[in-house]
């Protein structure tokens, strides 16, 4: 069991390695320490506008949501692997071959990704804060104490996901009956007590007050439910094999305003069917939105309404500039080796893809303005928002090509995109705040985003594709 | 193409990746209506002259032709005229089988590609999953699905990486034939393995790549008329080669 878990260890670190490179990788805890240490001297500001306890809650969602992130990579890798690697063979796997139970291998695999997860994570977060600490006046035994509450918020999202697949696995009605229940019961408590069921996160409060019994419990709604999924594991899965009409010959005659109508005919199927439009709509663009606007809302006291719009459609843009990544994330350029397609035909398609999904934050954008009374802002607002979206993405392109998932985790990449991004951001946040009509004049980033993209296309075509 | 040209055409080519040399300064010439095997033990290169040849990779010094077309120069040309089997099998995993075929249909603009895709499924016996989605087809019937798109424009050149290594053995006579009938009516067809007793069977000519350095390049007929086998010559090669 040590051995496996020693060695499912290095195969993580190596999968990672091999898709973002070894610095680039090892730098990706630095960077999580750097932006803990820098945002911890923001505290003080927030604690002056944010109600109390606000910000806890905020920490530990990210921290839950990053485990249930976690886990469910770890449970699709070999979806993810095989795209990338091709053939991707894991230990997880190696039951097949070797003489260790599933069961066994699956337990090593928690504890893989528990221990791994901790160490990218949690602790350089727990780390840069402590550090901190002291001139931010925050005594450090908070530190220790946020260490074990992140810890065990991020263990909870592990667990539940854990958990709530081996119950899938085994029973899709069962999933549904218990996801229903689970969420009619939050939803109850709350209309019917009034109470912030986000309070009784167990972790959260043995965060606001620490008493043995409730780190009891907060072990408990991690053990508990990771116990069930060990014994409910099973490795016999149902077969899922579903069959499809033919939907290329169709999508590709209605998509035939488009330059290369099949391959965004693909794109359009590879969304639907993987899932992601509805997943990546509402889990990478409604969710991350959501928690911006509540974090913007609270400028509200120091500035204008106005301008905490705009500020919002500067971030919308960025973050609408991800969902390239929705269209290049079940692809690779190997599929398309045996074709008589370059990459420049696939970049161009995927960005002409990327056009018709800006309709999903441009139309958020409106109704954003509308519902925050912001109608005299709606234009200043709407090309703001499409104009970094499109810079941002031709930035994206570039540095990443076909592979933009590297940014995640490529801290080289990553910091030369948070410079070009990020002076433009500035620069246009200087100016909404001279005059929020002059934020119009952003439309001028089309020019660059329009060099940039046609020098990406000779970039990328006379570069060998990476194959994972 | 003149009698005298051949369809594929290698000059001085290398490869190379940071300080691994993939291919070493290969020189090569394959002729109209030759089934042509490239041997060589796992690693030798034959997968990357393969991606060099059909425009996935540049060559990092060399040049090459394919059907008259400069690889480095139009490497999308070469793909639009030949037939493309990969080592791996790589069809889109959201798509069914059909949906594939009729997608390759449409990028290399294929009339009537799903009546052809038809003769195919009954051909490689894989009607049963023309509506399965890539992603839950077998590796044998992926394999068949890869095997269908490289021909199924009927390219006078196909490039194939280890042609039957996922298939039973009644697909591998099936597949075997076919191939042998191919050629015989003009095509050209270079495939790269280390399956040797298949070169050995359907291949006229054959080139011995080992630690990316071509070792010998000759004829199935010549060795015959010498009274040796492919295997025993190919061993005898490849060790001089490791150890000298």
């Amino acid at each position: 069991m040590v051995n496996l878990f020693v060695n499912m260890m290095k195969e993580e670190w190596r999968v990672h390695s091999t898709m973002f490179g070894s610095l680039s990788f090892a730098l990706f805890p630095v960077m999580i320490f750097g932006i803990a240490f820098m945002g911890s001297f923001l505290l003080p500001l927030f604690r002056a506008v944010v109600p109390p306890g606000y910000l806890a809650i905020i920490i530990h969602a990210i921290f839950l949501l990053g485990g249930i992130m976690v886990g469910g990579f770890g449970l699709l890798g070999m979806e993810v692997m095989n795209r990338r690697f091709g053939q991707a063979s894991l230990l997880s796997y190696s039951a097949r071959s070797l003489p260790i139970s599933e069961r066994e291998i699956f337990c090593t695999f928690v504890v893989k990704d528990t221990v791994y997860y901790l160490i990218l994570w949690v602790v350089p977060f727990v780390a840069g804060f402590a550090i901190a600490s002291p001139f931010i006046l925050v005594p450090l035994s908070l530190s220790l104490l946020l260490l074990l509450t992140l810890t065990l918020a991020f263990l909870t999202g592990l667990a539940c996901i854990f958990f709530l697949s081996t119950v899938y696995s085994r029973s899709k009605q069962a999933f549904v009956v218990l996801f229903v229940m689970m969420l009619m019961g939050w939803a109850g408590l709350y209309l019917f007590t009034g109470i912030n069921t986000a309070a009784l996160f167990p972790p959260l409060q043995l965060f606001y007050a620490f008493s043995y019994a409730m780190f009891l419990a907060a072990c408990a709604v991690v053990i508990i439910p990771s116990a069930i999924a060990v014994v409910l594991f099973t490795s016999e899965y149902t077969d899922t094999t579903k069959r499809f009409k033919n939907a290329i010959a169709p999508l590709t005659k209605k998509l035939s305003f488009f330059p290369y109508p099949p391959l965004a005919a693909k794109d359009l199927i590879d969304l639907l069917r993987s899932g992601s439009f509805i997943g990546q709509t509402l889990f990478s663009f409604l969710i991350p939105l959501g928690l911006l606007w509540f974090l913007l809302s609270v400028l509200g006291r120091f500035i204008p309404a106005g301008e905490v719009l705009l500020l919002f459609a500067i971030l919308t843009g960025v973050i609408a500039s991800t969902m390239y990544t929705w269209l290049t994330m079940f692809d690779t350029f190997s599929s398309y080796t045996c074709l008589p397609v370059s990459v420049h035909a696939l970049l161009n398609s995927k960005m002409c893809s990327f056009t018709v999904l800006q309709v999903i934050p441009a139309t958020f954008i409106v109704l954003v303005s509308i519902a925050a009374g912001g109608v005299p802002y709606l234009v200043p607002a709407f090309v703001l928002c499409l104009s970094v979206s499109f810079y941002a993405l031709s930035i994206t392109v570039w540095l990443t090509g076909l592979s933009p998932s590297v940014l995640v985790y490529d801290a080289k990449v990553l910091l030369v995109y948070l410079i070009s991004v990020g002076i433009a951001l500035l620069a246009l946040i200087a100016l909404a705040f001279v005059n929020p009509y002059y934020s119009v004049g952003s439309a001028l980033l089309f020019l660059p985003a329009w060099v940039l993209v046609n020098a990406s296309y000779t970039k990328w075509d006379m570069q060998d594709q990476p194959v994972f | 193409m003149g009698v005298k040209q051949g369809i594929i055409e290698a000059e001085g080519l290398v490869k190379q990746f940071g300080d691994v040399i993939a291919l070493n300064n290969i020189s090569l010439s394959i002729r109209q209506g030759e089934l042509f095997g490239l041997l060589g033990p796992n690693g030798s290169g034959k997968t990357t002259m393969i991606k060099v040849l059909t425009g996935q990779i540049r060559p990092t010094a060399g040049s090459a032709t394919v059907l008259g077309i400069d690889v480095k120069k139009d490497p999308v040309g070469v793909r639009e005229r030949v037939g493309i089997i990969p080592e791996q099998e790589t069809p889109p995993s959201f798509l069914t089988a059909t949906e594939y075929l009729d997608f390759v249909g449409e990028v290399r603009h294929i009339p009537d590609v799903l009546k052809k895709a038809d003769w195919w499924f009954d051909f490689l016996d894989f009607n049963d999953k023309r509506d399965v989605l890539c992603k839950d087809l077998s590796r044998g019937t992926r394999q068949k699905l890869m095997f269908t798109q490289a021909f199924i424009h009927k390219p006078t050149l196909a490039l194939i990486d280890e042609p039957l290594i996922n298939f039973d053995p009644i697909m591998q006579r099936k597949v075997k034939d076919y191939l042998t009938e191919y050629v015989k009516s003009g095509n050209t067809i270079f495939i790269s393995t280390h399956i040797l007793e298949i070169a050995e069977e359907i291949c006229s000519g054959f080139a011995i790549l080992h630690k990316g350095t071509l070792l010998h390049t000759g004829t199935v007929a010549e060795l015959k008329e010498k009274n040796q086998h492919l295997d025993e010559f190919f061993l005898s090669l490849v060790q001089k080669g490791t150890h000298g």
